[in-house]
C-alpha cells in the first residue's frame, strides 16, 4: 500500500511542479518544445531528439495576457500567454500551438508579440482529416513543423526514427488506457490522483512516463479491492484538474469510472497505425481521431459516445465540466443534453474557468447531483 | 421525537422543528446568515417558541450555503435537495420548483415520490437573483415590500435588461431620467428578474405544477411576471421561505429510522 501512495505522490509531484520538471531537463542540456492544447503532433518533436512538454495554462489570476485579449474568451489559452509572459517557459527552444478552435488561432498570433524570446510554430489542421487530401494537408502541417523547428533547433527530422517514437507514443496510448481501466474499479484513485496521472504525462519524456504508470499498474494489481459503494460518474469537457474541484469530487463520494476530457483520456484513444511512412502513420492517426469537440464531425457523435462510455462502465450519470467561454464545449452541449435526455442518463452541467476562486456554487451543484444519484 | 432543519442561506437563516416526521412544532427566521451567529439565534429561537430543549432534538440537517460551518448539526444536504423535500411534503403535485433567493436562482424538478430529478443553478450573475432586486431597490429608494403593488399598478412596464446587473443599473438610471414613471420601472425590473429565470426553468423543463419559494417569491410582481412568462400559473406559500428548513428535517426524521 506505501508503495502504491508513494508512486501516486511521485505523479503529484511531478503534475504539481512543471517549471522544476523543465529545469530538470534544461539543466540535461535537453532542447524543450512547448506544446499547446489541443493536439500536437508530439511523436514529430519527440523524435527530432527535442521534448516535447505539454501545457494547458493554469489556474491563475490573469494580468499581462488581458493586454491581448477580449474579456469573454477561454482562460485556458489566456493562462498560457500569461505564464509565456512571465517567463515560466523561459528557456524553451519553441511553442507549436495547433489551430484547432479560434481562440487557439488568436493564441498563436498574440504569442509572436507578447513571447518573442519563444518563437511560434503553428500546427495547421484540414477540418476534414479522413480523406485523402485531408491526410496530404496534415502532413503538410507536420512538415511545416519540421522545417521550423530543424530551422530553430539545428535538429533534423527523419522518418526512421519518427516510427521509433511513435512507437513509444502508442505504448504510452495503451499504458493510460489500461490505468483509466484499472482506476475505475479502485477507491483508492481519488479523482485527484486520476488528474495527477493524466496531468503529469504532458511534463515528463513520454517513455518515462509509461515506466511510471506500469509500476502504478503493478502496485494496483497488488492492491485488494475495496468494498466501497460510490457514485459513479464519467466526466467530459476540455479539462477538469482544478484542485477545488477535485476536492468536492471526493467529497461527495464520486469516483471518476472514465472520462472524455480533452487533458486526459482523449489524448490516447487512438494509436498510430501502420502506414507508408511514419508521417503518414501520424496523419491517419489525426484522420481517425473522434469524438472531440475541436475535431469536425457534422455528426457530433460525441454525444453517443459518452453515453456508450456510462453504459460500459456501469456510470450514475456525466458531468460535463464546461469551459468558460470554449465555443466548440458550448456547442456539444447541446447535442450531448439532448441525447442524456432521451437516454435518461443524469447530466450535470458545472462551469470551470481557470481564474475560479469560489467553488461554491459548483460544491453545491455536484452535492445535489450526489444526494440526487446516491 | 424531534427533528430540526435549519436552513442557513445568504442573508436569512430559518429554522423548522418536526415532530415524529410530520408535525410542524414551531418554525423561525431570523434576518441573518452565513458568517454570523444567525444558525445559532435562529435555532434558539424555535426551541423557545416550541419549548422544547436542545437535548430532546434527536437529528438536526443543516442546508443552504452556510451548512457547512453549523457546528450543532449532525449531518448536511445541499438546499437543493432540501427544498424538494419540503415542498413535496407540503404539496405533493409539485413537479417544478422556481427558486430564488439572495444570491443565486434554482430550477429544480422533482417527481411524484417528491425525488429530484433534475435542477439547475443560475450563472455566477445577480441578474435574475434577489440581489438584482436589492440593487434596484436601492436606486429606486423604494422597499422592496412595495415592488408589488407598484409592478400590479401598470400596465407599461420599462424594458429593461436581463443580462447583466451593472447595466440594467444604468438603464434604470436613463429610464428615470427620461420620466419614467417609477412604478413602469419596477414592473419592467420584475419582468427582467422573470426572463432571466424562466430562461433557466425552460433548460431544466417546466412540469406543473409549478410552485415559487425562497425570499423573492413573496415578491408578487416578479410571480405575475414569471406567470405571464411560463404561460402557467405559479403556486406559493406565505411558508414558500421555510421549506428548505423543512426539507432538512424531514431528513433528519429519515435518517434517524434508517438508523434504527
Ligand atoms: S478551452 Fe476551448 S476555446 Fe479554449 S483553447 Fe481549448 S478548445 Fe479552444
Amino acid at each position: 500500500m506505501a508503495a502504491l501512495q508513494d508512486i501516486l505522490q511521485e505523479f503529484h509531484r511531478i503534475a504539481a511542479s512543471p517549471q522544476e520538471q523543465m529545469k530538470h531537463y534544461l539543466a540535461q542540456n535537453k532542447k524543450i518544445v512547448v506544446c499547446s492544447p489541443v493536439y500536437t503532433p508530439e511523436e514529430v518533436i519527440h523524435s527530432m531528439g527535442l521534448l516535447p512538454f505539454g501545457t494547458w495554462g493554469t489556474d491563475m489570476e490573469i494580468k499581462e495576457a488581458k493586454a491581448y485579449f477580449p474579456a469573454f474568451i477561454c482562460s485556458v489559452m489566456q493562462s498560457i500567454l500569461e505564464l509565456g509572459i512571465k517567463g515560466a517557459f523561459d528557456g524553451a527552444s519553441a511553442i507549436v500551438i495547433p489551430s484547432l478552435c479560434d481562440s487557439l488561432k488568436c493564441l498563436g498570433q498574440n504569442w509572436k508579440y507578447a513571447v518573442p524570446g519563444i518563437e511560434f510554430v503553428p500546427m495547421t489542421y484540414p477540418q476534414n482529416r479522413n480523406t485523402t487530401y485531408g491526410k496530404e494537408f496534415t502532413k503538410a502541417g507536420y512538415q511545416r513543423v519540421i522545417a521550423d523547428l530543424e530551422r530553430i533547433t539545428g535538429e533534423t527530422f527523419e522518418d526512421e526514427k519518427l516510427h521509433k517514437s511513435i512507437e513509444i507514443y502508442n505504448a504510452h496510448n495503451q499504458a493510460m488506457r489500461e490505468f483509466s481501466e484499472y482506476a475505475k474499479n479502485y477507491s483508492v484513485i481519488t479523482a485527484a490522483d486520476r488528474n495527477a496521472v493524466f496531468k503529469s504525462a504532458f511534463f515528463l519524456e513520454k517513455s518515462e512516463h509509461t515506466a511510471l504508470i506500469n509500476q502504478l499498474l503493478e502496485a494496483l494489481k497488488e492492491t485488494e479491492l475495496a468494498d466501497v459503494k460510490k457514485i459513479r460518474i464519467v466526466t467530459s469537457g476540455i479539462l477538469a484538474d482544478a484542485k477545488e474541484l477535485l476536492a468536492i469530487l471526493n467529497d461527495n463520494n464520486i469516483q471518476v469510472v472514465a472520462d472524455d476530457i480533452a487533458q486526459e483520456s482523449r489524448q490516447y484513444r487512438v494509436d498510430c497505425p501502420i502506414a507508408a511512412t511514419a508521417l503518414d502513420r501520424l496523419a491517419e492517426k489525426f484522420a481517425t481521431m473522434n469524438n472531440c469537440s475541436v475535431l469536425y464531425d457534422v455528426n457530433k457523435g460525441r454525444a453517443s459516445y459518452l453515453t456508450e462510455l456510462v453504459q460500459e462502465n456501469k456510470a450514475d450519470g456525466i458531468i460535463y465540466a464546461l469551459t468558460k467561454f470554449c465555443d466548440p464545449e458550448e456547442f456539444d452541449y447541446v447535442v450531448v443534453k439532448k441525447i442524456c435526455e432521451e437516454k435518461e442518463i443524469p447530466l450535470l452541467l458545472i462551469e470551470v474557468d481557470r481564474q475560479m476562486v469560489n467553488y461554491e456554487q459548483v460544491r453545491t451543484a455536484v452535492q445535489t447531483f450526489s444526494e440526487m444519484l446516491g | 421525537m424531534y427533528t430540526l432543519g435549519i436552513d442557513i442561506g445568504s442573508t436569512t437563516s430559518k429554522c423548522v422543528l418536526l415532530e415524529d416526521g410530520n408535525k410542524i412544532i414551531a418554525t423561525s427566521l431570523v434576518v441573518a446568515g452565513i458568517g454570523t451567529n444567525g444558525g445559532i439565534k435562529c435555532m434558539n429561537e424555535v426551541l423557545e417558541n416550541a419549548k422544547v430543549k436542545r437535548e430532546e432534538i434527536a437529528y438536526i440537517i443543516a442546508t443552504g450555503y452556510g451548512r457547512k460551518n453549523f457546528s450543532e448539526a449532525n449531518g448536511e444536504l445541499s438546499e437543493l435537495s432540501c427544498h424538494a423535500k419540503g415542498v413535496h411534503f407540503a404539496d405533493p403535485e409539485v413537479r417544478t420548483i422556481i427558486d430564488i433567493g439572495g444570491q443565486d436562482a434554482k430550477v429544480i424538478r422533482l417527481n411524484s415520490k417528491g425525488i429530484l430529478e433534475n435542477f439547475l443553478m443560475n450563472d455566477k450573475c445577480a441578474a435574475g437573483t434577489g440581489r438584482f432586486l436589492d440593487v434596484m431597490a436601492t436606486i429606486l429608494q423604494v422597499p422592496i415590500a412595495e415592488f408589488e403593488t407598484q409592478a400590479r399598478s401598470t400596465k407599461e412596464p420599462a424594458k429593461i435588461s436581463s443580462t447583466c446587473t451593472v447595466f440594467a443599473e444604468s438603464e434604470v438610471i436613463s429610464q428615470l431620467a427620461n420620466g419614467s414613471k417609477v412604478e413602469c420601472v419596477i414592473a419592467g425590473i420584475c419582468n427582467s428578474v422573470a426572463s432571466r429565470v424562466a430562461g433557466l426553468a425552460k433548460r431544466v423543463g417546466v412540469k406543473e405544477e409549478v410552485f415559487m419559494s425562497g425570499g423573492v417569491a413573496r415578491n408578487g410582481g416578479v410571480r405575475d411576471a414569471l406567470e405571464r412568462e411560463l404561460q402557467v400559473s405559479i403556486k406559493y406559500s406565505e411558508h414558500s421561505q421555510l421549506m428548505g428548513a423543512l426539507g432538512a428535517a424531514l431528513f433528519a426524521y429519515e435518517k434517524i429510522g434508517a438508523a434504527e
